[in-house]
């Protein structure tokens, strides 16, 4: 196991070579190895603008051409720093890239609780995973204008119903002042900071614990959740399923509209 | 309850070439005659059984990774908007569930199988086949790459494996059993590929890829499962690959099978750039069988998203375009790959795939053991068909397109020589009767009174393409769905499910080395009967 990282985490023990890159330099490296591979000339100084040296880049090459089943793991320090999705995606080619030599796959490393489900469901029904905007009658997509964070900071929801989250502890001040502002709903077995921001919060069973359900793997194999406790609180399943029989009850508010955009606007 | 009156009726199942006919339903079956309810008159319209899509790829892991892997597509398709009863969704190369429904059910098609799932993730496919509103649903479990019945085939132990292979049906709630490049997926988890059907395959000594198709092949009839193994290939859209296919046949004699997007796997020559068709030949060999069915798997230009469980034709398709590459390796049991692609016809290997699909369609004989498909989303996406119907129906509309093709591609095709045009008879058993029977579906694809009301109901009209793909009515269960080009209604569809008989010690066999080698608890692996929304069982096969 190489561990890549920019500081001496606690997976260091169980790693057999520790590489320390310098901060905002993952592009680079990855950049470097894709080149490294194919034998392809680098200088010395351009490998030791990441911090690390031509030596322990050629042991690491050599070690991953000879696995003969490699997989690279990888989490928000990669997809969230300097060069974001272009850092996925340089390590995804660099993946895909390694497959001339030997098997090898990438694969991300999820947050806790069940993002790979919402992730997968999004999907199926939407044909994206998250940052989707519904106000057109059908789903369109754009991280960083329909994500969450954005919407909120534009202020441009006037409603907002959390599931199983809790951005009123890890989002932007202003997302939250907006979050107080508008009728915020809540679904969660705890009360949470967003709880206490919100017009609304509904106990609900937890899932696992007292409700069943599917969780996604990061690997995204689905699997059963069997509830081991009875709760008096009802699942979010059927919280959301109430809420929308309700819903349904109201007069269609959309008024008249096609039924098929063969061009989207 | 419902009469359609006046229409002239084309119902191969029964024999009716083009008769008028009247049709009544009621509870969402045909029956001789009804005392009120709407009376359509469908007097100058031409009458179908609702369409059946032998093998596509609308619903489970490897079809929502290819989502995933293409949103400039979804960005660019048509969008359905959502009403107050109906989800919104996305068309294109590989369409959302509810848009899924709507797509196949606005060109005719009622009942679709999904050909190619693993029991790992067979959850989240039922969960999407549960949201493909209208569609009545089956799936088809992957088993040429388990490697616990391969172990099993390699120690001789062939009854062991034959309860194996009836427990994971049960296993992923399945209606029969899909083989994918038998032995190479396996292999490819160590980055081979097994090309030969005689060679051991990697990790064996004396499994190869033969072995495995004729025990699977016996195995499926053995259990009485209504549809044959449905069989992809070693070698699929690999030049010169005519030779693996007809090996491959002999290695089926005395058994069903359903060969897969046999356009795929009809290719002669010694590289890409002597690629020729070899349909002609496999078209004789295969009029001569009868114990074989085959689906298209044809071609058509234009953009789509190729995803296929034969990881290492995907690596090689990745090498050869260098665009986008999906990987997925499930454990022990299969893996899945994808790759966007353009079929182009300057290519002269598309150029071929194209030919060689119609070549099939056209020269296999019996309509009943050819079917229409496109292995949605490979050769072209599933709502693409009403093209392939005009290709089919209008020899002066294939020498058109012809005539855009390189020259050089003309002596590597017999399409020039081939005058056959399809008639609606022969439409509507390629595309409903023969798909139908071929997965053993009795109630479907037939007109016939007691069988289920699935009905399409076209406008005549000379562009044959429009016809096809603009219904006047599509009835599903006797309720009109469709209607000039608008959705109706959305009602839930069935999925299909059979129970083969295994020896109840199946699972106290499986636990040990399940939990040796599966990362999640045996109790965990089966799909709940529960899970299966509108489950419908049918019979096995009895032998005599």
């Amino acid at each position: 196991m190489v561990l890549v990282d920019i500081r001496e985490t606690k997976s260091v023990k169980a790693a057999d070579i520790f590489l320390q890159v310098r901060p905002g330099k993952d592009f680079e490296l990855i950049t470097i190895l894709r080149a490294m591979i194919k034998d392809q000339p680098i200088s010395e100084t351009q490998i030791a603008e990441t911090g690390l040296t031509m030596e322990q880049l050629q042991d690491f090459v050599s070690r991953m051409k000879a696995a003969r089943f490699g997989v690279m793991f990888f989490g928000m320090g990669l997809s969230m720093t300097r060069g974001k999705h272009m850092n996925s995606a340089a390590l995804l080619t660099l993946a895909a890239e390694m497959n001339a030599f030997t098997k090898f796959v990438a694969m991300p490393m999820r947050g806790h609780g069940n993002v790979t489900g919402a992730d997968v469901i999004m999907r199926s029904q939407t044909g994206y995973p998250f940052g989707i905007s519904f106000n057109r009658g059908y789903p369109r997509y754009n991280p960083g204008e329909f994500s969450t964070v954005d919407v909120l900071v534009r202020g441009d929801t006037d409603c907002a119903f959390i599931i199983g989250a809790d951005p009123g502890a890890t989002m932007p001040q202003p997302a939250i002042d907006h979050l107080a502002r508008i009728p915020t709903i809540v679904l969660d077995p705890h009360v949470t900071h967003t709880s206490r921001l919100s017009r609304v919060h509904i106990t609900t069973a937890p899932a696992g614990i007292s409700a069943p359900g599917t969780a996604y793997r990061m690997d995204e194999i689905p699997l059963p959740l069997h509830p081991a406790l009875e709760s008096p609180y009802p699942s979010d399943e059927e919280v959301v399923r109430r809420i929308n029989e309700t819903l349904m009850k109201k007069p269609d508010w959309m008024g008249e509209r096609p039924q098929i955009l063969q061009t989207q606007i | 309850m419902l009469r359609i009156t006046g229409g002239t009726v084309y119902d191969p199942a029964n024999g009716i070439n083009g008769e008028v006919r009247d049709l009544n339903v009621e509870d969402g079956k045909f029956v001789s005659s009804v005392t009120s309810g709407r009376t359509i008159d469908a007097t100058g319209l031409v009458i179908f059984p609702g369409g059946v899509d032998v093998h596509t790829h609308v619903a489970g892991g490897s079809i929502n990774f290819a989502r995933a892997m293409t949103p400039e597509d979804h960005r660019r398709t048509q969008a359905f908007i959502r009403s107050q009863t109906r989800r919104s969704g996305l068309g294109g190369m590989a369409p959302t569930t509810f848009a899924t429904g709507y797509l196949y059910a606005g060109m005719g098609f009622t009942t679709v199988n999904e050909a190619a799932v693993p029991v790992l993730s067979a959850r989240h496919t039922h969960e999407e086949m549960a949201d493909i509103p209208i569609l009545d649903k089956s799936c088809l479990v992957l088993m040429a790459n388990n490697e616990i019945m391969l172990d099993l085939l390699e120690a001789g132990e062939y009854e062991r494996a034959k309860h194996i292979v009836a427990w994971h049906i049960w296993a992923a709630k399945a209606y029969g059993v899909k083989a994918v490049n038998p032995g190479g997926v396996a292999a490819w988890k160590w980055g081979k590929d097994a090309n030969h059907l005689s060679d051991p395959i990697e990790g064996y000594k004396n499994t190869t890829p033969g072995s495995i198709v004729t025990s699977l092949a016996k195995i499926v009839d053995e259990l009485g499962i209504p549809h044959p193994i449905h069989l992809h290939c070693n070698n699929l859209g690999v030049p010169g690959n005519i030779s693996t296919t007809l090996e491959t046949m002999k290695h089926l004699e005395g058994h069903r099978a359903h060969l897969a997007h046999l356009q795929y796997h009809a290719y002669g020559g010694d590289d890409w750039h002597t690629m020729r068709s070899e349909a002609a030949q496999l078209a004789e060999y295969f009029n001569a069988h009868p114990n074989m069915t085959t689906d298209a798997g044809a071609v058509l230009f234009g953009d789509t998203v190729t995803i296929t469980a034969d990881g290492p034709w995907q690596h090689l398709l990745y090498k050869l375009t260098g665009r986008k590459w999906g990987n997925l390796d499930v454990e022990n049991e299969t893996g899945c790959g994808i790759v966007p692609y353009s079929y182009r016809p300057s290519n002269l290997v598309n150029a071929v795939q194209w030919a060689t699909g119609l070549e099939l369609l056209l020269l296999i004989d019996d309509p009943w053991r050819v079917f229409l498909s496109t292995d949605h989303p490979n050769g072209a996406c599933f709502w693409r068909y009403p093209e392939i119907v005009q290709l089919l129906m209008c020899a002066d509309f294939r020498k058109e397109c012809m005539a855009g093709l390189a020259p050089e591609v003309m002596n590597r095709i017999t399409l020039p020589e081939i005058n056959r045009e399809y008639t609606l008879y022969e439409i509507a058993t390629i595309m409903s009767a023969g798909p139908a029977r071929a997965l053993g579906l009795g109630q479907k694809g037939n007109l016939g009174v007691g069988k289920d009301a699935d009905i399409v109901i076209y406008h005549q009209d000379k562009d044959i393409a429009r016809m096809f793909g603009h219904p006047r009515y599509v009835i599903k269960r006797g309720e009109i769905v469709i209607e000039e080009g608008d959705i109706r209604e959305t009602p839930d569809g069935n999925e299909y499910l059979v129970k083969p008989s295994f020896d109840p010690g199946t699972d106290e066999f499986l636990r040990p080395l399940f939990e040796d080698r599966y990362c999640m608890s045996f109790e965990n692996y089966p799909v709940e009967i529960e899970r299966i929304e509108r489950p419908e069982f049918q019979q096995c096969i009895t032998s005599e």
